[in-house]
């Protein structure tokens, strides 16, 4: 994977133009012996028609529970705040308008692709459900079936409608599960780790074409990755996220040069490089906090070198820095390194 | 292979097995006619027969020869369909099988039927409303129902919906003059043959509620694993993936979680429906129903040795085949053990 960010060929930032998504201090939290823990702590961010946008952070940072969040998929959690896509709030929606919002305004691409397809349903009735649960004939949402997969460059796509998901390699089910997302043409396009259970070369083929499509539709993106190689050469922004808040949020290019949140600079570090010498891995101390057990102040006060009084009482809150937004009480100088 | 080729080993394979349980059950049944206490000859000869009426019967039965011998006969005979003859009926065994076992194949499928038809839809509606109070109800009625013996069940069922309130009738399988030609010897079966509603109505008022308590037991079992296995497969990934794609929770549940959690309750279901051949034999003679669990019942109790093992065998053989129409649903309802069988479909 590349290391190099690519600002280059992104769409530029129209002013004015209202967000497509708008999350404001997005609480998730999940009654625990009759205690409520929040295991997402008031995140806020949006993203703009086309942006790509990733959110990155290591296990049990809350970003995959935010991201389900977005489409109110976490049945046994609570969520608090504002999520705002499209002019409407999905937390304010009734259960059946947000089946409307689920699959058509946003759709989602998980994981484990393997785990994430019915074993008992064709490959074809599986993307077509998107549409038929809208309504639409068999027939014509088998075509529109057909016509995605070719999009997504499945070869005999045809004859691979009526194949099952264990007759398929992980990246041409990778590819079924996109297409089971984009099949309802959605506006946002959540992406949940999608490569990470693929080999490096499928990957490449992954990501190439979800970067494709997403430049084709004017799709917005929410790529969820810890695998910060993918975020330089997919995302416009990263949002760094660290024991259920955002850290930092700022656009590609600046963050991977300059980090200004010691813990985006600690993740930075620890990507090995073959351009610079070095006897070992970097790493950063310690490990993250459990959801039950995060520490006051700056939660990751316990594991930075940069720590003060202040970090162990108080806790940051995420404030505008050099067009960058970071919570931390003593970022990283401007130009680091 | 080709596909038509490796659906024929296929049944090949399985009917092997077939023939071998059978082959296992028969000489384990010759087995226990051999160990079983008490000497055949003098058992077939009645209690008062003299000694030399039992060397007479001895010689007779050919019990006189080695048990090798005696064991080729056996199968010799079983094989022509001669499963001897009973002592307390004094007609060939497979005779009295083939008047008793329709009636029991009767109330077992009905009862099955109403098994399914009720721990079905209380399976899925306890998974839907995992924790609720429609769960919690059904929950605490799968436990008592589950402890009642059932002949208890059968006779408290039949005070009050027969005795006290006449809804159904006592006992039997139909009323006086509202029998219908024997075909199948299946009441509900041949009324319909005879194309007679009335005697249809009439069998049916009469199975209903036998089969009822049969189910019950059963019921709560299946009930409880389809549940369960409900409330794992609600738990998987690929159920967040229908859910995101906008689907109602009745298509959740009813399009892709039951039929990823049916194995389980298919299995069950197949045991089952052997379990239930044998416990008819309670709900038969509360109910007289003249079915093989009262046939086998009065066997044992007279000692009727054939008639016993001429029973035993003939569950077995059923059972053979109920597990051989399972195996046979589980590859239609999934691909992939479908293509573990047959190569890539």
């Amino acid at each position: 994977m590349m290391m190099q960010p690519n600002p280059a060929g992104r769409p530029a930032p129209v002013p004015g133009e209202a967000p497509l998504l708008s999350v404001d201090n997005l609480c998730v939290s999940i009654r625990v012996d009759d205690r409520s823990v929040n295991i997402v702590d008031g995140v806020s961010f949006s993203i703009r028609r086309g942006e790509r946008v990733a959110l990155v952070g290591e296990s049990g940072s809350g970003k995959s529970v935010t991201a389900r969040a977005l489409m109110r998929l976490e049945r046994r959690m609570k969520a608090t705040g504002s999520i705002v896509c499209d002019g409407r709030d999905i937390l304010k929606l009734s259960d059946g308008e947000m089946r409307r919002v689920r699959g058509g305004t946003i759709g989602m691409v998980f994981q484990d692709p393997m785990s994430f397809l019915d074993p008992l349903r064709t490959i074809g009735d599986q993307i077509a459900e998107t549409l038929r649960i809208r309504g639409v004939s068999r027939r014509d949402a088998e075509r529109k079936a057909l016509h995605i997969l070719d999009e997504l460059k499945v070869e005999r796509a045809a004859e691979r409608l009526t194949a099952y998901p264990h007759e398929f390699s992980g990246g041409m089910r990778q590819r079924v599960v996109l297409a089971m997302a984009l099949i309802g043409d959605p506006r946002l396009l959540i992406a949940d780790e999608p490569t990470t259970a693929l080999d490096v070369r499928v990957q490449d083929q992954v990501l190439a074409l979800l970067d494709e499509i997403s430049r084709s539709r004017g799709l917005s993106v929410l790529f969820i990755t810890h695998d910060l190689g993918i975020v330089a050469g997919f995302a416009d922004r990263v949002m760094v996220m660290y024991a259920g808040s955002v850290v930092e949020d700022g656009d590609v290019y600046s963050t991977f040069a300059a980090p200004r949140h010691p813990y985006t600079r600690g993740l930075l570090d620890a990507v090995p490089r073959i351009d610079r010498d070095s006897d070992r891995l970097a790493s950063i101390r310690g490990t993250p906090p459990h959801v039950f057990a995060r520490p006051q102040g700056c939660p990751f006060h316990p594991r930075c070198d940069r720590a003060f009084e202040r970090c162990v009482i108080e806790r940051p809150v995420l404030r505008e820095l050099g067009g960058m937004r970071v919570a931390c009480h003593r970022p990283e100088p401007e130009a680091a390194r | 292979m080709s596909r038509a080729r490796s659906y024929l080993w296929f049944f090949a394979k399985r009917l092997g097995t077939v023939v071998f349980a059978l082959w296992s059950l028969g000489s384990l049944v010759f087995l226990m006619i051999k160990v079983i206490p008490g000497d055949e000859a003098q058992i077939a000869a009645g209690p008062d027969a003299s000694p030399d009426q039992v060397a007479l019967v001895r010689q007779r039965l050919g019990l006189d020869a080695s048990v090798i011998v005696q064991y080729f006969r056996f199968w010799g005979r079983l094989l022509h369909g001669d499963l001897g003859t009973s002592i307390t009926t004094f007609q060939p065994v497979l005779l009295d099988l083939e008047r008793t076992l329709p009636s029991t194949l009767e109330l077992v499928v009905v009862a099955m039927l109403i098994n399914l038809s009720v721990s079905i839809p209380a399976g899925l509606i306890a998974a839907a409303r995992r924790g609720g109070r429609t769960d919690g109800l059904f929950r605490v009625l799968a436990v008592i129902l589950g402890g009642m013996p059932a002949f208890w069940l059968a006779l408290m069922l039949q005070y009050l919906l027969a005795a006290r309130y006449r809804l159904l009738p006592i006992s039997g399988q139909n009323s006086y003059g509202m029998e219908p030609p024997r075909w199948t010897g299946v009441p509900t079966l041949d009324a319909i043959a005879a194309g007679n509603m009335a005697s249809l109505l009439d069998a049916l008022t009469y199975i209903v509620l036998p089969a009822a308590v049969l189910a019950v037991l059963y019921s709560t079992q299946i009930f409880r694993a389809l549940r369960t296995s409900l409330l794992g497969v609600l738990e998987s990934d690929f159920i967040m993936a229908v859910r995101a794609k906008g689907a109602t929770e009745r298509r959740v549940l009813i399009g892709h979680a039951f039929p990823n959690s049916i194995n389980p309750v298919l299995t069950l279901a197949g045991t089952q429906l052997g379990a239930m051949i044998g416990a008819a034999v309670l709900v038969e003679t509360v109910f007289a129903r003249r079915g093989i669990g009262t046939y086998m019942f009065n066997a044992v109790a007279q000692k009727d040795m054939y008639a016993v093992l001429g029973s035993v065998l003939f569950i077995g053989a059923i059972v053979c085949l109920i597990n051989l129409v399972v195996d046979v649903l589980q590859i239609v309802v999934d691909p992939r053990i479908r293509a573990a069988q047959f190569g890539r479909s």
